[in-house]
């Protein structure tokens, strides 16, 4: 799933490690998130988008998968 | 502000309780191993069981001393150092960190099936006792009912 976490990130001029310690995650965590390579718990999603200030949908974008294709 | 103290007062019970515990493995893990050692020095001539027996506990008991040892040094070299404590804990709780730690098991249970399957078929090839092969198909189904227990288990729960 694509997300903007990298891009919000940065707007907010913090470094992944600052931003593991606030979420209580490892920074890994945040690497694998902003690379798309993992897809955070709901909670977590709550998390980040409590933090941003903005809804989850900002954040993530559902792409629906073309199955039929 | 009640909740938060008795919060702490949980939290400070909760390491109490696995203070005592990590001595009291110590305790016991010392104990096997002296045990052990007195078993060896003490047999002149073993039988049966007795064989192993002294080696068994040296074993388990080394283990144990090891394991509490270990759980106790780490409490006091983290005491001073909280912020290590507090990321080795973000560490041990990450969520993707579990993740990992799951899927890592699941594949390491189906490669445990096959593995535990050949090993029975080479067992009853090979022409082992009855004993063993029965032992090994025994392990063998209690680990694949463990896994349908939980299965159903979690299926009610979630």
């Amino acid at each position: 799933m694509k997300n903007r976490l990298e891009e919000l990130r940065k707007q907010k001029g913090i470094k992944q490690e600052e931003l593991a310690a606030i979420l209580e995650v490892s920074r890994q965590t945040i690497g694998s998130l902003e690379n798309g390579r993992y897809n955070p718990s709901i909670l977590l999603a709550f998390k980040l988008a409590r933090y941003f200030e903005i809804s989850i949908e900002e954040i993530f974008i559902y792409e629906e998968e073309k199955e039929h294709e | 502000m009640n909740n938060n103290i008795m919060d702490n007062k949980t939290v400070n019970l909760q390491s109490k309780q696995k203070r005592m515990i990590d001595y009291i493995t110590v305790s016991i893990g010392l104990a096997l191993l002296v045990v052990g050692l007195y078993l060896i020095k003490a047999l002149t001539d073993p039988k049966g069981v007795m064989l192993a027996l002294p080696y068994v506990a040296i074993g388990i008991g080394c283990g144990t001393f090891g394991h509490g040892m270990g759980n106790i040094i780490q409490r006091k070299a983290l005491k001073g150092h909280p912020e290590i404590a507090r990321q080795i804990a973000i560490d041990q709780n990450d969520e993707r960190n579990i993740a990992v730690g799951n899927r890592a098991k699941a594949k390491a249970h189906d490669m445990m099936v096959y593995v535990f399957g050949a090993l029975m078929l080479s067992y009853a090839l090979m022409g082992v006792g009855v004993l063993p092969i029965l032992l090994l198909v025994g392990s063998y189904l209690f680990v694949i009912f463990y896994g349908i227990y939980y299965r159903v288990k979690y299926d009610k729960e979630m």
